[in-house]
């Protein structure tokens, strides 16, 4: 599977009042882990969302497994069946993406909306819950669970689609560390057993071992840079002009001294 | 204004059931047309939002807090059919889950706050706001006058049907079954409180809504007539008139069913409705002479029916004339 | 670099934004008496949150009685939703208040079946909602506001005594129709009340929803419904914070036109902020494949103590009908 999974040529993107994307360009093997770096507001959700084919460029394409990913396209309920279980997307907002009364039906939404059959969605929910360790929430009502937990409901609504592709946005933010180190495992297994993962993230810190492969947006709304995730991370500049990195000051005995800082650099306080 | 279960009889409850199932079902058919398959998460948070301004309490002068309904202002941002399933949506949860309003009465409160008060409000709205700019005063005025009309003609309806229980649902020796308060009771409470007080806090925190809307988010007030489509007068008025007939009418054809009393008993019965209205039947004799001979014309059916239309016929032409009058001034301008 | 002397005294030695100087002062260790003696009123500010809190408060615990191995939450949600909206239907149609009261009594063993509290049960169904009902009853008890047979005479004027155009009548006394039709709307309310309170603390919402389809309620309604249920939660919560930020910047009582602002302005928030979400919840509907059609896959099995269930409470009605035409 030498092909590509995404095809992203000169897109741009408006929002009513502002900016979007700027003739954004990029590929995205299967099978590839892909970090797409940039400050807030810089585009990164809104690339995933005309990944997911939720929103349309207004200028430049989309190809998404070969075809045209256009409005028309995902208005064949075809298309649009074998699209959506190919793409999954994990939102950052986790209260946006749980929207039904219980876990169990919340997991079960997309596999049952996708038209798999009801022997079928008992298993996968089943399992998903198994390998999220969520089968004790089953029955509770999503919106009553901690953020954590829902997180991991909400990789479970889309894992049960088993999509090929992975769309995650922000999904380290505002976990504690255990779920973190979960999240990053498991999107380890994933990529392993040959998803397509691209994580949407401005946390440089898991940058390493969720991606081979970085692409980093300007806040001027346009693609500045990409490259193997290792040397994103070690350009400096790069990181500094999309406003990733920052000064940071640290104390030393008394004395002052300063070095751009990220969180993914090796600190040795000397 | 969440009439309990207890408050009025199943046949009355039942009544507004039957009168709401096609408003539901139309409501739904063109939400449906109109917002496809953004429907769900629009309407239900809607709702939600319809549910969470009810809890909102807000100042009455003279110390005390009441809840505003807030209707009005899911209409102008909605349209008003998506307002009717969202605020019916939001009637149903606080009956069936916080016990406000009974699960019987929800065709009643649903028909009281859910249909003739968004909808009224909302094509009073329209009315006044006509295709002024979204930024324009005459937003937030249409939208502030829909509101307090809209919650008035809800309060109206809540008393008529709660004052006609003991007129319609008694034992022999006069025991009243429901709510005991006859219509000269309920509608001097109930009208006096909202026409003098609760409208106004409507009006107010509606037109302070749409002057917050039309200061940040002027797009949300763009939304509302697309989801309504076009905008009749007429059609509007004829069901409010119906409507409004068709409520009494109803009860007491549901009361016939019920087998208790002949008709000829109604008739009787009827006539306790309108004691109350027969003190104002002086004011209306000068308008009205000769109305027939024998009896008070005013405590018999078709004199109640006509004083309910009379009633309406009035609040409508002062609306209609505030709102010519606006209109001229907006002319000078 | 200016954020360096900005940051000149000598134990603040890390490099923060560059703070105006009003702001770089710790305040003082102990101040004036925080008491000024103005107790603030129970304002219409207060009185909000305690009902947004409140609110939020009944759903968690709701879901947790939902969730005790009692005898109404083991049921099939179809056979106990028709029951009890059954049994609702049966009182509002009966007229005898003993009957009622019979009613009221099985509401109440339910209850204790159902491993409810029943401090928590009476309270709940008695000090939030018929409470109104008794007070808007009281006066028409009374034969000046409502004709009837006098059964206790608590003044008599010996004459007729008027009030403007208004006969007051010659005595004050509570008739016998008034105590009767008071005390039958008074035990219907909680009947009814509590009919409706048992549905909703021994059915977990997610179950209740699926029930309603018993009535035919359509598929794309109860999507709704169970959304906006989902949703009322974190509206509530947002609604809450903003409330308790007011609270929390309010010196001393706030005029009741500045409330009434921030109501309306608060109402403006949360409808852009609903906004919002409604197309970002669109969106994640879309993504996991919704159309516009909802689908629900029924796991409900119709069992014996469910049939059971279903007789006992027909049986119950069918006896509060017998019993009332036999009273009547």
């Amino acid at each position: 599977m030498a092909k590509n999974v995404f095809e992203v040529k000169t897109v741009s993107y408006r929002y009513q009042d502002a900016a979007g994307l700027d003739g954004v360009s990029f590929v995205v093997a299967a099978g590839e882990k892909v970090a797409l770096l940039g400050a807030n507001g810089a585009g990164k959700s809104t690339i995933l969302k005309i990944l997911d084919g939720l929103i349309f460029p207004d200028k430049g394409t989309v190809v998404a497994f070969g075809e045209n990913l256009t409005e028309p396209a995902l208005n064949d309920e075809g298309f649009a069946t074998a699209f959506r279980r190919r793409v999954g997307f994990v939102f950052q907002n986790s209260d946006a993406q749980l929207f039904s009364p219980s876990v169990w039906e919340e997991i079960a939404f997309g596999p049952l909306h996708l038209g798999l059959d009801p022997a079928q969605i008992r298993s996968r929910v089943e399992d998903t819950m198994h390998i999220l360790g969520i089968t004790h929430l089953k029955e509770r009502p999503p919106y009553h669970l901690s953020g954590g937990e829902k997180k991991k409901v909400a990789l479970a609504s889309v894992l049960a689609i088993n999509p090929a592709v992975l769309l995650l946005d922000e999904p380290s933010a505002g976990l504690d560390p255990k779920t973190e180190e979960f999240l990053i495992r498991l999107i380890g297994d994933l990529s392993r057993a040959g998803k397509t993962v691209i994580t949407a993230t401005q946390d440089l810190g898991i940058v390493p071992q969720i991606a081979s492969r970085a692409i980093v947006l300007g806040e001027d709304h346009r693609l500045s840079g990409e490259g193997a995730a290792v040397d994103v991370l070690a350009d400096e500049e790069l990181l500094r002009e999309a406003n990733l990195v920052h000064h940071h000051a640290h104390a030393h005995n008394g004395t002052e001294h300063f070095h751009p800082h990220s969180h993914v650099e090796e600190h040795d306080h000397h | 204004m969440h009439i309990p279960d207890g408050y009025i009889s199943p046949q009355t409850a039942g009544g507004l059931w039957a009168l709401m199932v096609p408003v539901w079902y139309a409501a739904g058919n063109k939400v449906k047309r109109t917002l496809q398959a953004r429907q769900a998460p629009l309407v239900a948070i809607g709702a939600a939002f319809a549910f969470v301004i009810m809890m909102f309490n807000v100042p009455v002068p003279g110390g005390t807090s009441a809840h505003a309904v807030g209707g009005t202002l899911v209409a102008v941002v909605l349209g008003p059919w998506a307002a009717v399933i969202s605020v019916s949506v939001a009637l149903v949860i606080q009956a069936l889950f916080f016990g406000d309003g009974g699960i019987l009465a929800i065709g009643a409160n649903c028909f009281n706050m859910a249909f003739a008060l968004p909808v009224g409000g909302y094509y009073i709205y329209r009315l006044v706001a006509a295709r002024s700019p979204l930024g324009g005063a005459r937003r937030w005025l249409g939208a502030g006058i829909g509101a307090y009309a809209g919650v008035n003609i809800s309060a109206f309806l809540t008393a008529t049907e709660i004052g006609i229980q003991p007129g319609l649902f008694h034992t022999a020796s006069g025991t009243a079954l429901y709510s005991p308060y006859g219509l000269s009771q309920t509608i001097p409470a109930m009208m006096l409180v909202h026409l003098t007080a609760i409208g106004f806090i409507e009006f107010a925190v509606t037109a302070l809504a749409v002057v917050y809307l039309q200061r940040g988010h002027q797009e949300l007030l763009a939304r509302g007539p697309a989801a309504g489509g076009g905008f009749r007068i007429k059609p509007f008025i004829i069901g409010l008139l119906l409507a409004l007939i068709f409520v009494p009418l109803g009860t007491i054809a549901s009361a016939t069913a019920w087998g208790e009393w002949s008709p000829d008993q109604i008739r009787q019965r009827l006539g306790f409705v309108p004691n109350g209205m027969s003190r104002f039947a002086g004011l209306w004799q000068g308008i009205i002479p000769h109305y027939g001979a024998g009896g008070n014309f005013w405590s018999s059916a078709p004199g109640y029916l006509l004083s309910t239309v009379l009633g309406l016929a009035a609040a409508l032409g002062l609306a209609l004339l505030i709102v010519k009058l606006i209109r001229m001034a907006g002319r000078h301008e | 670099m200016n954020n360096l002397t900005s940051s000149s005294s000598p134990d603040s030695n890390h490099r923060s934004t560059s703070l105006p100087a009003w702001m770089r002062d710790a305040g003082p260790a102990s101040g004036p008496a925080w008491r000024s003696g103005v107790r603030s009123k129970n304002s219409a500010v207060q009185r909000t949150i305690e009902g947004l809190a409140a609110a939020l408060i009944t759903g968690v615990f709701s879901e947790k009685i939902a969730s005790r191995p009692g005898r109404l939450q083991k049921m099939d949600p179809r056979a106990k939703t028709v029951s009890l909206l059954g049994l609702l239907l049966i009182a509002a149609l009966v007229r005898q208040p003993l009957v009622l009261l019979a009613l009221y009594a099985v509401t109440l063993a339910a209850a204790r079946a159902s491993l409810v509290s029943l401090r928590f049960f009476i309270k709940r169904v008695w000090l939030f909602i018929p409470i109104f009902a008794g007070l808007i009853v009281l006066p028409s008890i009374f034969n000046v506001v409502k004709a009837g047979d006098p059964l206790i005479t608590i003044w008599n004027f010996g004459h007729e005594v008027r009030l403007g155009p208004w006969s007051l009548g010659s005595s004050i006394a509570i008739t016998k129709q008034g105590l009767t039709g008071a005390s039958i709307l008074i035990l219907r309310v909680a009947v009814s009340v509590s009919l409706t309170v048992l549905l909703a603390i021994t059915t977990r919402w997610s179950d209740l929803l699926k029930a309603l389809r018993v009535f035919f309620a359509p598929r794309i309604f109860i999507l709704i419904l169970s959304m906006t249920y989902r949703y009322i939660f974190l509206l509530l919560d947002i609604a809450a914070e903003m409330f308790t930020a007011r609270r929390s910047r309010m010196a001393g009582p706030a005029s009741a036109r500045e409330d009434r602002r921030f109501a309306a302005a608060s109402m403006g928030t949360l409808l852009g902020k609903s906004h919002a979400l409604s197309e970002e919840v669109y969106a994640a509907m879309i993504s996991r494949g919704y159309r516009g059609e909802a689908l629900t896959l029924s796991k409900f099995h119709m069992r014996r103590p469910d049939w059971l269930l279903a007789l006992a409470a027909a049986a119950t009605g069918a006896a509060a009908i017998g019993a009332d035409r036999l009273l009547g």
